[in-house]
This record gives structure tokens, sequence and C-alpha cells, in this order.
């Protein structure tokens, strides 16, 4: 078997590569690790002929429902090879920006700081998935903690600093809260998740909030920091008396345990793809389909601190193959069987008015 | 230890006295104690790894494509990234070993004592310290920025790392061999390159091999280099030429810092694959060095 | 590769020497090749330090140099600070070798001095089987079986010591995850024995056996021995041993990067977590996109550069030296 445009196989490395080379093409993809992706024929014609590739990058809520996406998406469209990575939702847009990735994923809109960087081009917003942010904690023996905006904004700013605070005890009748110190797990990165956490405080608890709301947050210098949504959970998982904030996909796929959250109707609810559901269902979208979830819905069911993610393109793109591979994978993402592989990943689908919008969206994208 | 012939006492001056004997047996346990130290986390590393990676090696494991991270370690595999690895590794062998080993020839054949010669020499010598960061960073910013990155950036980078140590080692293993060798060579009426190539570097083949089969189980372990250079993927990647790829070094990185326990499983895996792979070509190149090489140190 | 081994021009039998005759083509390709191959190494040094410093410049124009060195690391307001990591590789380089060096020195002594020849063979493989372990699988197992296990030991030691003057600033620190300076510095004083080990075992071999013979003829102890005549001609040497491996300690990125808890904070307390300038590269570099961020990270890669480039230098001319010297003997 000969390497391509190789002449000498002249090293033991070559041989061996050539060996593996050959055993791997011949056990090539073979079950891929689809979670539900149905056997219904692709949505569009175009998307079954199309090759290329896409490359995406940013928020890292997305990140296991892109990856579950794009596997499933391979038996849909087998020439298209789509690429994503977790950087967070601000490395995303940066990359948008510089034109490094053709969709960003973020859990945020554009903020004013960044609009100049376009350079006046026009972005569109597909949302495509809704989910809730747990309150996250390692604590031993204590499964059942419910919080209230207010202590949740006092335990992140360092104001409470042990779990038997007599303030998180008074809302907690009952429940053995030992005397270990709070260590707080954030993001190092540039996060869409860390913007809408500090959204929801800001709107729930107001000028008690001292942090603002943006993606990066000066956090007390006593706070863990890591990388990521997977890096948070890690830290929450591995250091006894952490807390900190995670999505719900990340957080249930790391076994953690997460605090039930008082919401605008007084209820003490645990996130959960229902409740999330609840929370967006009422949620007013802008006509460019921009949206905040958090701390917006009066249903009592409602989880408060819900949140949304979008893939953010240019309305206008380069050539006419991106404009068909994006419109194909993003159709995929918003039709029935992307949207079908939200549930078992702990993820909630898009309300379908919102959907449709978004479907509706796609014939924006021009060359 | 001499034995002095004593005179009628009952002093034996064979032994050392009390405390200088004792001085030296703590010295001597002291030099065990610190083999005794290094071992331990040798031993614990390979227990550790052997143990936990032990159960995910398969022959599925080995090909299947990467999963999603949540999924656990019985879903897909590492495919891509032992691909990733073996090509990658290898496109840097097949640029480094030749070019390593003609710069060896250089400095002990041509080079004498031309100060061009000494100074290539030295500083081969100081760029196998130079950290293999650095050399990721480099051809980042030389190719990446304006080509991409892609499995032969990847390449590049490992190959820069793998360049000295190879120039180094061949220009060990020819200054073994004896001069007399090439003078007979050379009243015979060859020409230098001849001499070269058909006497000098046959001679000295064993330890040459042997030291670039080192040099590639160093570039096969590394990481910071190709972090920077090939924007880890998930999917096979085919083309080296174009496109992100993806490597075990890389994935056991990525994987190390997941919360779950499927993504820490993979990269178990990956970890003894690795270390197999490494201690394979370093036991063939201890054995090529045992059997084929004729000069030795 | 395809050299061009050209026949030899045949001198057909009885025509004039071939000494007198040009030297063939191919021959002097084959030296070209040879020479280019070799100049390589110069062309990518001087390659590395150029195109990375003019990456750099961003960010040493832009924050000037109480910018550069100050201790203030915050990209999101664009304060890019270098002391932090810069403290961090030299206090890890510096534990790791305090551990290092007399366990390297201890294995080196014994494979010379203690174990005959025939067992040194078994030992020497067990040094290349740790040298061979790459760093990522050092820096996997250290981030997840060894930290989680020192952090106890951290903690116990911390609670233990309060109050002691000086240890407990040293000593005193915890770390919740047991990712710390120290943490670092003991994964890369593992990772630096196997090459400091060897190259100081090739500097006492070269102490002349007359030496050694004399001293023990003398009635010496084998460790009266080592003190008065191996000792003396390999100081310099292992000087030069210790220097290299502190170098390698310095870059080592990835094992660093996962075991050493990226704060970027200056403390005393070695069990508190901290960052090192190969580690906020690797860590960050993905996210720095920004113009001055990337150009930071690039810079702190030219400090790293010199940094070793100056200690291997040092390290090889004292190596070199007392080789030389001793050899003579």
């Amino acid at each position: 078997m000969q390497l391509r445009g190789r002449k000498h196989v002249a090293t033991v490395g070559g041989a061996v590569a050539v060996a593996l080379l050959a055993a791997c093409s011949s056990s090539s993809s073979s079950s891929s690790s689809s979670t539900g992706a149905t056997s219904a024929p692709a949505a569009t014609s175009s998307s079954a002929a199309a090759s290329g590739t896409l490359n995406g990058a940013g928020s890292t809520f997305q990140l296991t429902f892109q990856q579950a996406a794009i596997s499933a998406y391979k038996s849909v469209a087998s020439g298209v090879t789509v690429n994503y990575d977790g950087v967070g939702s601000g490395s995303g847009r940066a990359d948008l920006y510089a034109g490094t990735v053709n969709y960003a994923g973020s859990d945020s809109t554009i903020p004013s700081t960044e609009q100049a960087k376009l350079n006046g081009r026009k972005v569109l917003y597909f949302p495509v998935l809704i989910g809730p942010i747990d309150v996250a904690y390692n604590l031993q023996g204590v499964s059942n903690l419910k919080l209230t905006p207010t202590l949740i904004s006092q335990i992140f700013q360092a104001k409470i600093t042990t779990w038997n605070d007599p303030a998180i005890k008074a809302v907690n009748p009952g429940v053995n809260l030992p005397s270990t110190p709070i260590t707080l797990a954030v993001r190092s990165d540039s996060s869409g998740t860390t913007q809408n956490f500090t959204l929801f405080l800001q709107d729930a608890v107001g000028s008690a909030w001292a942090l603002g709301s943006s993606s990066t947050v000066k956090w007390p210098s006593t706070a863990h920091a890591a990388s990521g949504n997977g890096g948070v959970a890690t830290t929450i998982k591995s250091t006894a008396g952490a807390i900190g904030y995670v999505d719900y996909s990340t957080a249930q796929a790391s076994n953690l345990t997460a605090a039930s959250v008082e919401n605008k109707a007084g209820k003490f609810v645990a996130p959960s793809t229902t409740a999330a559901s609840a929370a967006a269902a009422g949620v007013t979208v802008k006509p460019d389909l921009t949206f905040h979830a958090v701390w917006a819905s009066t249903d009592p069911t409602a989880y408060p601190i819900t949140y949304q993610s979008w893939d953010i393109v240019y309305a206008v793109q380069p050539n006419a193959t991106d404009v068909s591979l994006l419109k194909g994978y993003l159709g995929f993402l918003l039709g029935q069987q992307g949207q079908a592989l939200l549930a078992p990943l702990h993820y909630a689908p898009l309300p379908s008015n919102i959907d449709s919008m978004a479907t509706a969206q796609l014939s924006q994208i021009t060359s | 230890m001499m034995a002095i012939a004593s005179e009628q006492q009952t002093v034996d001056l064979r032994e050392p006295s009390g405390w200088r004997r004792t001085k030296n047996q703590i010295a001597t346990v002291g030099m065990w104690v610190a083999f005794a130290v290094m071992l331990v986390p040798l031993g614990f590393v390979l227990f550790t790894v052997i143990g936990k990676g032990a159960s995910a090696i398969s022959w599925q494991f080995l090909t299947a494509p990467i999963p999603i991270n949540v999924l656990p370690v019985t879903f897909g595999g590492v495919g891509p990234a032992v691909y990733g690895t073996l090509v990658i590794t290898g496109f840097a062998s097949l640029m480094a070993i030749p070019l390593g080993v003609l710069g060896g020839v250089y400095i002990n054949e041509y080079g004498g004592n031309q100060v061009l010669a000494r100074v290539i020499n030295f500083f081969a010598d100081v760029m196998t310290g130079v950290p293999s960061i650095i050399m990721g960073l480099f051809i980042f910013t030389i190719w990446v920025l304006h080509y991409g990155y892609s499995g032969f950036a990847g390449s590049l980078a490992l190959a820069c790392l793998m360049l000295p140590i190879v120039i180094r080692s061949t220009y060990e293993m020819l200054r073994l061999v004896p001069d007399s060798l090439r003078e007979a060579s050379y009243a015979l009426g060859a020409t230098k390159a001849r001499v070269t190539l058909t006497v000098v570097l046959p001679a000295a083949i064993g330890g040459i091999v042997s030291g670039a089969l080192l040099a590639v189980a160093r570039a096969a372990g590394e990481t910071a280099p190709l972090v920077f250079t090939i924007l880890v993927t998930q999917t096979l990647n085919k083309n080296l030429f174009s496109g992100a790829n993806t490597a075990l070094s890389t994935l056991i990185f990525q994987n190390a810092t997941q919360p779950y326990t499927g993504a820490q499983a993979r990269a178990w895996g990956s970890a003894l694959t690795l270390i197999a792979i490494a201690f394979i070509l370093m036991i063939v190149a201890r054995l090529i060095t045992a059997r084929f090489a004729r000069y030795d140190r | 590769m395809s050299i061009a081994a050209k026949a030899d021009p045949a001198t057909p039998a009885g025509s004039a020497s071939p000494l007198t005759k040009r030297r063939p083509f191919g021959d002097r390709t084959f030296q070209v090749l040879c020479l280019a191959a070799g100049l390589l190494v110069l062309i990518i040094l001087a390659l590395i330090a150029i195109s990375m410093t003019q990456q750099s410049v961003t960010w040493f124009t832009t924050a000037g140099w109480s910018g550069v060195f100050s201790t203030n690391w915050d990209p999101a307001h664009g304060a890019y600070g270098a002391l932090p990591f810069i403290y961090g590789t030299l206090v890890t380089a510096a534990i790791a070798i305090v551990i290092a060096f007399p366990v390297s020195l201890g294995i080196a002594l014994l494979l010379t001095e203690v174990v005959p020849g025939r067992y040194a063979r078994p030992v020497v493989y067990v040094i290349d089987l740790l040298a061979v372990v790459p760093s990522v699988v050092w820096g996997l197992w250290g981030f997840l079986v060894l930290a989680p296990w020192l952090q106890k030991i951290y903690q116990s030691i911390a609670s233990g010591l309060t109050g002691v003057p000086v240890l407990s600033t040293f000593f005193g620190g915890t770390s919740v995850s047991g990712t710390s300076f120290f943490t670092t510095g003991l994964i890369l004083a593992i990772m630096i024995t196997p090459i400091v080990t060897s190259l100081s075992r090739e500097i006492i071999a070269t102490v002349p056996t007359i030496d050694r013979e004399g001293a023990y003829a003398l009635g010496a102890t084998r460790w009266e021995m080592i003190r008065g005549a191996v000792w003396p001609h390999s100081q310099a040497g292992v000087v030069g041993a210790v220097l290299l491996g502190l170098g390698r300690a310095m870059g080592e990125t990835i094992a660093a990067a996962l075991v050493i808890g990226s704060s970027a904070t200056i403390t005393t307390h070695l069990f508190n977590p901290g960052y090192s300038m190969p580690s906020v590269i690797a860590n960050e570099f993905g996210e720095a996109t920004v113009g001055e961020f990337r150009s930071a990270l690039i810079g702190m890669g030219v400090l790293l550069f010199v940094l070793t480039i100056i200690i291997n230098l040092s390290a090889r001319a004292i190596v070199d030296r007392s080789a030389r010297r001793t050899r003579g003997a």
C-alpha cells in the first residue's frame, strides 16, 4: 500500500503508519455514538449532495449538543465535515470577527463593546437550545439545598463564607449544614454562561449585586477559576465545599448536585428540562430572534436561571457553498432530528414558535 | 581495603573506626534510598495507568471514532487520535531523521576543526534544551498564521524538536567509527561522499537508528508543540495538510480536566497506548544497539 | 531523501590518478546537502528569536517595562503583567532542583561506585523507563491521582504548622484541589531526575581510577573516597548537570499546566496554587485572539526562550570545561 504523495517508504515510522492506515481505513467510521438520532430522511436535498467543511467555535454550553449533532449529521450529509471547538462564547465571537470560523456558538448576544468589530456586517442569530444553569455544589450529606437569589448573590460576592451561615440555615431548616468554608468555582474564560448567570443576579436582586453582568467578571480573589463549563464542573467535583455555576447538561453528565432556586413566583424549583421549558414558554422574542430567559417567567414551575444559546453567522457569506453548508447544518440543528437529540443530553428543546421563526430566518443567509 | 599488618595490638586496623563506618553505611543507605525514591513515582504512575487504562483498551478503542465527551468509554474510542499521532509523528520523523543524519555527518565528516562546524555542534546541543512549547509557538508564528492549522504544522514543530536530538546522536555515533576505516577507503580511491555513505554510515548505523528511534519516542509523546499547531478536533482527518487534526497527547491533555468519567477513562486508555508506543520504540532501540551497534562507548 | 550518490567517476585503467581530477559533482552536492542540514539548526534558532520577538513587540511597546513586569494579570481589562508567571516558573524549578539534586546524585553515585557493572544495567533501564513516560501522562496522573492525595497532606501539614514562625510562611497555605507550586515542583523533579542522573553519571565516570584507588589505598571508606577523590573532580560537572535539569524544569509545559493550579498570584505559600510562564501560554493561548493578549503570551515565550538558552549555554560550558580538565589527568 502506497502512502499518497510520498516516494520513499524508508523509515520504520513510515511502515508502521502505513500498516495502521490500512487498519484504520478498513474499520472506518463504524457505529457512531448517536443518542437518539431518528432515521427520518434529510430535510433538504441540498444537504445530502453538499460537501465541504464547516468550522464553528464558542459556547461550552452548546458543546455536548454540537458534538452529538456533528456526529449524527454525518449520516445525513456524509460529505460535510463540521468542527466545533468549545473555547467559550467570548472566544467564539472573536473567532467570528476574525473570520476563522463560519459560525460562533454564543450564549449571549454581541455586547455593545464588540459591535465595532463587526465592521458594519449584519449577523443573524439562530437560537438552538434552552437549558438551566445549575448552582451546583459539593457538600457531603446535603442533597436538597434551597437558595434564594439574594443568598446566591451574597455567596458569590464572598459575603457569606461558610456553609453553616445563619442566612443559609434560615432558608434550609432541618438541613445539617457543616462548617466547611465555601469555595467558589467560576469561569476563567469569556463565557456566555457567566453573562447569563450574572444577568439573573442583576435582574433578581438589583443593586445588591455589585459585580455587574458581562462575559468576564471580577470575582472575589478567593474564587477558583477554570476554563469552560467542564472545568468548573471538575473543580466542584474535586473540591469539598465548592459551589459554582454550571450548565445543567454538563452538571448531569458529571453527577453534580444542584440547588433548588427560588423563582419569581416565590417557589423553589430544582433545575430540569421541564422547568426550563416552562421558563422559556412565554418569553418575549425580538424580531432578530434575541431574547433573555433568565428571571423572566412568572410560571411557578419555571426554573429562574434558564438560558439559551445561539449560533451566530454573518448574513452575507463569501460564497454559495458556505451558504448551502450553513443552511444544511443549521437547518438540521433546528429541525426535528436535531432537536430530538436534545432531551437525552439534558437540554430543553426550543419552544415551537421560536423554532419556526429561526427556520424561516434561514432563507436570509445569502451570498 | 588493604589489611595492614599490625603489631601485637588488639586494634584491628583493617576496619575503620565506628563513626567512619557509620557514616559510610549511612551514605550507602542514602544512595539506595535515592534509588527507591525514584522507583516510587514510576511504579505508582505505571500502576495507575495500567490499572485504569487497560480495561479501556480494545481494538474498537484504538480505531473507532471519538464519541461525544459525556458518553462512557464503552462507546467509540480514540481512533482519530491514534491515527493523528502515528501520521503526524511519522511525517515529522521523515523530515527530521534524514536532515539530522546529514547534519551529524556534516559536523563529524566535513566540519573537522572549522569554526562553523563547532558552532553548529554547540548550538545543536543548546537547541536540544529549548522547551518544546517554544517550537510550537514558533511554528504557530511562521506557519499557522499564514497557512492555518494542520497536521503538517504539527509535524513541522515536532521535526524542529527532533532535529537537534538526531544530529547530536548521529554525531556521537560517527565519532566512534575508527578513522582507520575511512583512511582505508580513501586509499582505495573512493570520494568522500562514497566513503561516508557506503562505509562510515553503515558502520554506525546501529547507533544512529537507535538514536533516531529514541527521538521518535520523545516526539510521539509531546503535547505542547501540537497544541498550538493542529487545533484539536474530534473527527478523523486523513488530510495531513489541511484542516485541524488530533493526537493522543492532545486528547489526554484535553480530557484530563473534563468532569465526565467516560472522557477520563479515554484519557487513561490513551495514556496507556502512548506509553506502550514509547516503550516499544525504546526497547527496539536498545535491541538494535545491543545487536547491531558495532562501536559502543 | 534522495541523495545523488553518483558513481565514482570511473577512472579507466591507466588514466591519470583521481587525485588530480576535479571533485565529482555528486561529491560536492553531498557536501552541500550536509552543510545545509547543519545550517538548518542555526537558521531555525535565528528564526525563532526573530519571529517570536516580532510578534511580542506589541506587548512590550503597549505595556512598557512597568507593564510587562507588573503583578497585575487581568486580560479582560487589558493588564498583562508577567511577574506572577516569572515568579512561578522560578519557584517551581527551584523546588524541582532541591528535590531532584540529591536523588539524582545518589543514584549516579550508586551506579558508579556501589553497584558492580553487571547489575548497573537494570538500574539504567529503570531510569530510562522514567525518562520515556511522556510529560502529558505525568500531568494526567498528577492532576487526577497525586494532587487529590497531596491535598490532604498539605492540609494536615498546614494546620500542624500554624503559628510556627518561618515554616508556616512557606508551608502554611493550602490548595483546595491539591494543585500548587509544590505539587508542580514534585512532578518536575521526577521528570528531570533521569537527565540529571545520566549526565552526572557521565561526569563521575571521567574521574580517573587512579585517584579512586589511591584513596582506597590510604584506607578510606567508600564515602570518604567519594568525598575526597570523586567530588572535587566532578563538582563543576555536576553543577552543570543540575543547571541543565533546571533549564528543563523551567521549560516543562504540559505537566505543569495541569497541576499548578492556574492562579496568577505571588505568594510564599508553596502549597497554594500558582502559575508559570509555560503553563499560562498553554492554557490561555486558545482564548488569546485579541492582539495584545496573544502578543503577551508570545512575549513570555520569548522570555522563556532567552532564559533557557542562557541556562543551557552556561550548563554546557561548565560541563565541557570540567570534562576537559579531568580527562587530562
